[in-house]
């Protein structure tokens, strides 16, 4: 291994563990820019193992970090730079402490983007048997928020964000947060009026103005005498008959069934 | 029915020998049938009728389990001539038991002399007999290298030939191919090799081995849970139209698979569907029907329906679908407590088939079966109910998931906050616009199979000469009644006294 790779490595593993995060992210561009002339950011099976884990660790420091400077994108890159370690190399690098945690990172960020599809081929992908899957604590918590997510037990999701299993997942909570205050409103279609004080419950906001900025947002009326959310509630709209598409059905028909006869 | 009519002329003798083959399969020894279908892939060759080829391949997989050593050596023995250098190649290929090492020379020198032509058959009945090799190899484990080495040496061969004519040929050696890696364990491997084929075939228009390599590509993604790059896959290529039913019918499977995960269950319902329609008799492919169908009943339920009660007393599917059926039974009660502890029961079963992670998404299905099933029964029921009848958590949570289900339009109704309770409004109408969608689908439907049997119809080679001529002499004959009738026409005509004759 280069020298100059070994210092560096050692450089951004002691900048992190001191949570110096400016320094740590100097070292950081300047290990990439090593890793990519040493030829490791897309590493072959051909280098040696000590290398690639050097490599493997300076990748994953730097998702960490990402998360820690509050930088997604960042974040995005740096775990697709690791998914060639992850998965093609697996067979030839000891398994990463790390690797776990970060995978679980990936999920959550997908749920907070909103990006279940993703999520749920991201799940399948994942090199562990099934009933693992609710075993690995890193793995299960983002599992278990997407069911909650899905069943509609957002009070869950909103007790959860204090089980993280990692420092780092809780960045993501209130990101988390504000995606669910938007599956959450389905307050317009289930209720006509809404108390103020429980609909700050219910959206968990903590203050009455954040009630208030975000009915704003969505357009709500708001009675403020009442002290209520008042939801317009559109009146069964009469039926439109799609005609252009019927005619176009018939006319398709019957130049079928000319066709037969 | 035009499989009759096409064995008018030059099919005749072939559709003889079969009837011959037919209510006597017994005596019909493996190598008198390879020998048979080499003489139709000759005469496919010859005539440029892919039909005999298929014929045959069709009757590879039951001429697979009668395969061994002697058999293949004394096909080949038998169909190519003595001095050829193809035949000590392809005898090189199997497998040679102590034991019949003499008899077999006997075979060989005794008995090809006979009748066969001095030249070598056409090279593809040299790509089918490998074929045969390959998969007799396969049989048993300690011959998969050779295998691999004889599956490489048949690809290069192939790809060397390149003849249109060997295409249904190709696409079953890919199979066998697959196979090859899959049993040694090393399928990922193979993908590269797929991948370049894929590329060559579909430069060739060779729709066969490209439908053919489409699956294998699919397959081995998916058995790599590799679901992005496989969907990634389907969207690139185009599925040769052309290409045979059962390769539709993995095809659909595999997207069907793809789309699930994906979380597109309606594009996946369709797909297994139509999986399902086009696959091979039950009975023929028990197994390829039962797995079908154990990812349809799931994605189904997805969906929110509740598949059909017959399907579970299908004799083929009743066992191996079990697990599902009392997976269905407890998403139909809507309990959750029943269901986590179905789960639990079956977890093994669904690991295996790999649809243990679709099964645990039905979860959120089960609360909204129940709540659909409270709000039919209840004009107005509390959260607190709710809550206790599906044995929720809290009634804050009750009251989340009920206004999750009337956003999504699961149900019909209103949470009243003030009184903790739910109202349930009167269900819709189920007459308007969707069910002239519906009649629109499966009109659609029915005139799609219309014509897509229209165009599957075959006629006779030149048989519509023979036609016109027939159309000829009926004109003919309808000149000379319009002469008589006019004629007549004329005798009567002057009779009444003369006038100009019709005119025609």
């Amino acid at each position: 291994m280069s020298t100059l790779l070994s210092r560096l490595h050692s450089d951004v593993t002691r900048t992190f563990s001191s949570s110096n995060l400016q320094k740590c992210g100097e070292h950081l561009s300047k290990a990439k820019l090593a890793l990519i002339e040493s030829d490791l950011i897309f590493p072959s099976v051909h280098k040696k193992v000590e290398e690639l884990v050097a490599a493997r660790d300076i990748l994953e420091i730097g998702a960490f970090w990402s998360i820690r400077t509050k930088d997604v994108p960042s974040f995005d890159r740096y775990f697709s730079q690791l998914q060639t370690f992850y998965n093609d190399l697996s067979s030839v690098l000891p398994p990463s402490q790390r690797e776990y945690p970060i995978r679980g990172l990936n999920l959550i960020r997908l749920l907070t983007q909103n990006r279940i599809a993703d999520f749920h081929t991201t799940l399948e992908s994942l090199p562990l048997p099934a009933e693992k899957l609710v075993t690995n604590p890193y793995i299960q918590h983002p599992v278990n928020l997407e069911l909650w997510l899905m069943e509609g037990s957002y009070s869950k999701v909103w007790n959860a964000r204090e089980e993280a299993p990692a420092e780092e997942y809780k960045f993501f909570v209130d990101s988390l947060m504000g995606t669910i205050r938007q599956i959450a409103s389905c307050e317009e279609a289930a209720y006509h009026v809404l108390p103020l004080k429980d609909a700050a419950t219910l959206l968990f906001f903590r203050t009455q103005s954040e009630v208030l900025n975000f009915a704003q947002e969505r357009n709500w009326q708001i009675d403020i005498a009442a002290g209520q959310i008042v939801f317009p509630h559109k009146s069964e709209e009469d039926m439109e008959i799609p005609r252009e598409k019927l005619i176009a059905n018939d006319l398709v028909y019957a130049r079928e069934l000319e066709q037969i006869v | 029915m035009p499989d009759v009519e096409m064995k008018t002329e030059d099919a005749k003798q072939a559709a003889k020998k079969e009837d011959k083959e037919k209510p006597t399969p017994i005596i019909v020894t493996p190598v008198v049938e390879i020998k048979s279908n080499a003489v139709l892939i000759e005469r496919a060759v010859s005539t440029l009728e892919p039909r005999f080829t298929l014929r045959v391949l069709r009757s590879l997989a039951a001429l697979r389990k009668r395969l061994d050593n002697k058999v293949l050596r004394d096909a080949v023995s038998e169909i190519y001539p003595k001095d050829s250098s193809t035949k000590s190649t392809l005898l090189g290929w199997i497998p040679v038991a102590s034991a019949e090492v003499s008899s077999m020379d006997i075979d060989a020198s005794s008995v090809p002399a006979s009748k066969l032509s001095s030249s070598d058959p056409v090279p593809e009945v040299e790509v089918y007999l490998r074929l045969l090799i390959l998969h007799h190899l396969l049989t048993s484990q300690n011959n998969y290298t050779r295998a691999k080495e004889l599956a490489q040496e048949t690809i290069s061969n192939i790809q060397r030939l390149n003849r249109r004519s060997m295409d249904p040929i190709a696409a079953k050696v890919w199979y066998a191919v697959e196979r090859t890696y899959e049993l040694s364990g090393e399928l990922a491997e193979a993908r590269p090799m797929f991948l370049a084929a894929q590329r060559t075939a579909s430069l060739r228009h060779d729709d066969e081995t490209q439908a053919s390599l489409i699956n294998r590509l699919l397959r081995s993604y998916i058995q790599y849970n590799l679901y992005d790059q496989a969907d990634k896959l389907v969207s690139k290529t185009n599925f040769p139209a052309s290409a045979s039913n059962s390769q539709y019918a993995r095809y659909h499977y595999y997207i069907g698979r793809i789309k699930a995960v994906k979380l597109d269950y309606t594009v996946a319902h369709t797909n297994l569907q139509q999986s399902i329609r086009r696959a091979p008799q039950p009975r023929v492919a028990p197994g390829f029907y039962q797995a079908v169908h154990k990812f349809f009943i799931v994605v189904e339920l997805l969906m929110g329906d509740i598949p059909d009660r017959s399907l579970f007393r299908h004799p083929v599917l009743e066992r191996s679908l079990e697990p599902y059926f009392n997976i269905v039974k407890t998403v139909r009660t809507g309990s959750l407590s029943q269901f986590q502890a179905t789960l639990h029961k079956h977890a093994a079963a669904f690991e295996t088939d790999r649809t243990y992670t679709l099964v645990a998404r039905l979860r959120q299905n089960v609360i909204k079966t129940g709540i659909r099933r409270l709000s039919l029964s209840y004009a107005r029921i509390s959260l607190r109910d709710i809550c206790v009848k599906l044995h929720l958590d809290s009634e804050e949570d009750a009251e989340y998931i009920v206004g999750k289900a009337i956003r999504d339009g699961v149900i019909e109704g209103r949470i009243v906050h003030d009184k903790g309770w739910m109202e349930c409004g009167a269900q819709k109408s189920t007459y308007g616009p969707e069910v002239s969608e519906m009649f629109a689908k499966r009109i659609g439907y029915c005139l799609e199979l219309h014509n897509e049997s229209v165009k599957a119809m075959r006629y006779p080679m030149n048989a519509h000469r023979k036609e016109l001529a027939d159309a000829e002499d009926a004109r003919e004959r309808e000149k000379e009644l319009v002469k008589e009738i006019a004629e007549g026409e004329l005798d009567d005509d002057d009779g009444l006294g003369g006038g100009p004759g019709p005119e025609f």
